[in-house]
């Protein structure tokens, strides 16, 4: 039987897992979102609204928030098209900073005050949405639509060039992006059984961008190391007292300095395969 | 006539950068522009295949094109190989192959082109796991060309293929160009190199800061005086009597 503790250090480290690969699906279109904490947010408050006022069952909820959170992705992706690099990033981190001071005004669902009265997750019902969540991004992993991401991701007027529809892969990215992290946001609600505005800020964003970063941002699997070890590391630290966030920052620029492209990456990953056939 | 251009301009902000350029091109003809840098050779090949705004109108096959309208044309059959190969460097040269073949519904056919393209370029067959970024300039080229071509084009624009390639490598590039005639594709070539342009082009276009200045068939423009004064480095062949 796993102990309170590492109960709830894997229920963050599934949610923020969630969370890293809403970033992890627009990031493979060469898009950078800081603004995802916004759909979190989203899908917190919807999941949270359908399951305490509407009475549905939770995963309803969650699929229900994860469509609403899609559709705002989308209309968010279009205007997104005509930024690229830091103004795309100054742009999403706008729109999460606007859902959040929605939220804090929105009484309705509690304003500044939060939200409570969601029935508490079990860790496996976290875990089985970060698994298939997990498991369909692999699929895609291995698909044509993957290829078309790459190359979108590489080279966009190439990628035109052999009739791909940019606009179509970007904004749909931005979509099922936005999807994933309010599944994250609706498992969050539900597992802290109570949601304020400033759960779903700025920082939210910084911590899944830095999970995908610091796991490997060309891998899937690169999501779950990151999130890990951006959840389990400065709980491994605590013996250095005050020092211990200083420490974890230090231990993430080594870790960035030595291996650029994340801790995993295709290379790593298929030596790890092929080391685990031979055995 | 395959393509007709008429009245072409294309802005660049408040900068003209091409200036009511008139262009014809039958169906199995290689047609050349040719200009110094910032002629507006690559914009007009840019308008052409839909990956620039313009002004005027470019009528392929009859039909109308509209501006930026690049994944349309590529399915009409116009497909273009731009200035410094639009290769994806980060992905395998057969990924790249198979991107290729994306706007096409007949994927078992496509298959079969495919190998059809490792027949025709063995070099790609020996690289197929290779990154394309470590393939040479000129297996770059071969490998963008091979791309276009399983879009299964009629309309083939090269914009300058022999740039940044060894004089040896450019003559196989352009012995490769001369080769797809035979094929039936019609090529817009945009080049510099004007010499051996013009020894593959059945016609050809000057241009000048975004205009025509001089057009006709490549024997005529090999002795106009703009054309030598300008690119050929010298004085029309029937001034000196030289063949």
């Amino acid at each position: 039987m796993m102990s309170t503790y590492y109960a709830g250090l894997f229920a963050d480290i599934g949610i923020l897992f969630l969370g890293a690969m809403s970033v992890y699906i627009i990031l493979a279109t060469g898009q950078l979102s800081l603004g995802n904490a916004g759909f979190m947010g989203i899908g917190a408050y919807v999941a949270s609204f359908l399951t305490v006022e509407m009475h549905l069952p939770l995963t309803a909820a969650l699929v229900a928030s994860a469509l609403v959170a899609a559709v705002i992705g989308v209309i968010v992706g279009f205007p997104a098209l005509r930024l690229k690099g830091i103004y795309l990033a100054i742009a999403t981190l706008g729109f999460g900073e606007v859902v959040r001071s929605f939220l804090l005004n929105f009484d309705r669902m509690g304003g500044a005050g939060g939200f409570h009265g969601m029935k508490h997750v079990s860790l496996e019902y976290i875990w089985t949405w970060a698994g298939l969540i997990f498991l369909l991004i692999v699929m895609l992993e291995r698909s044509r639509l993957w290829l078309e991401m790459r190359a979108v991701h590489d080279d966009e007027t190439a990628a035109n060039l052999v009739g791909l529809n940019t606009t179509m892969t970007k904004v749909g990215a931005f979509g099922s992006g936005a999807a994933v992290a309010a599944i994250s946001g609706g498992l969050f609600a539900h597992h802290y059984v109570y949601i304020e505005p400033g759960n779903f800020g700025f920082e939210r964003s910084i911590d899944f961008v830095l999970a995908v970063i610091l796991g490997g941002s060309t891998v899937g699997a690169g999501a779950a190391v990151g999130a890990a070890l951006l959840v389990l590391l400065p709980e491994w630290l605590r013996f250095l007292a005050d020092w211990r966030l200083a420490a974890f920052g230090v231990l993430l620029v080594l870790v960035l300095l030595t291996r650029r492209q994340g801790i995993l990456d295709r290379p790593l990953l298929d030596k790890l395969r092929f080391r685990r056939a031979r055995s | 006539m395959i393509l007709t251009v008429r009245g072409l301009e294309v802005f660049y902000g408040p900068i003209r950068a091409v200036r009511c350029i008139d262009l014809d091109i039958e169906a199995g003809e290689i047609v050349a522009l040719i200009g110094a840098n910032g002629a507006g050779k690559t914009t007009t090949v840019r308008a052409i295949a839909g990956l620039a705004p313009f002004l005027g109108a470019i009528t392929y096959n009859g039909k109308s094109l509209t501006p930026n309208s690049a994944e349309h044309n590529l399915r009409a059959g116009i497909s273009l190989v731009p200035e410094g190969r639009g290769i994806l460097g980060r992905m395998t040269v057969e990924d790249n192959l198979n991107l290729g073949t994306y706007c096409r519904k007949d994927q078992a056919q496509a298959a079969k082109d495919i190998d059809g393209m490792f027949e025709r370029f063995p070099i790609l067959r020996e690289r197929r796991h290779s990154l394309a970024s470590l393939l040479s300039g000129g297996e770059q080229q071969m490998l963008a060309i091979a791309r276009a071509l399983l879009s299964r084009p009629r309309l083939l624009l090269l914009d300058e293929p022999s740039l940044g390639l060894a004089p040896k490598t450019t003559v196989a590039v352009f012995e490769l160009i001369s080769s797809l005639r035979r094929d039936g594709l019609t090529v817009l070539l945009v080049e510099q190199k004007a010499r051996q342009t013009l020894k593959i082009a059945d016609r050809a276009y000057l241009l000048e800061t975004g205009r025509v200045v001089t057009s006709g068939s490549a024997a005529e423009l090999a002795n106009d005086s703009l054309m030598t004064q300008a690119f050929l480095g010298g004085t029309p062949s029937h001034e000196t009597g030289a063949p």
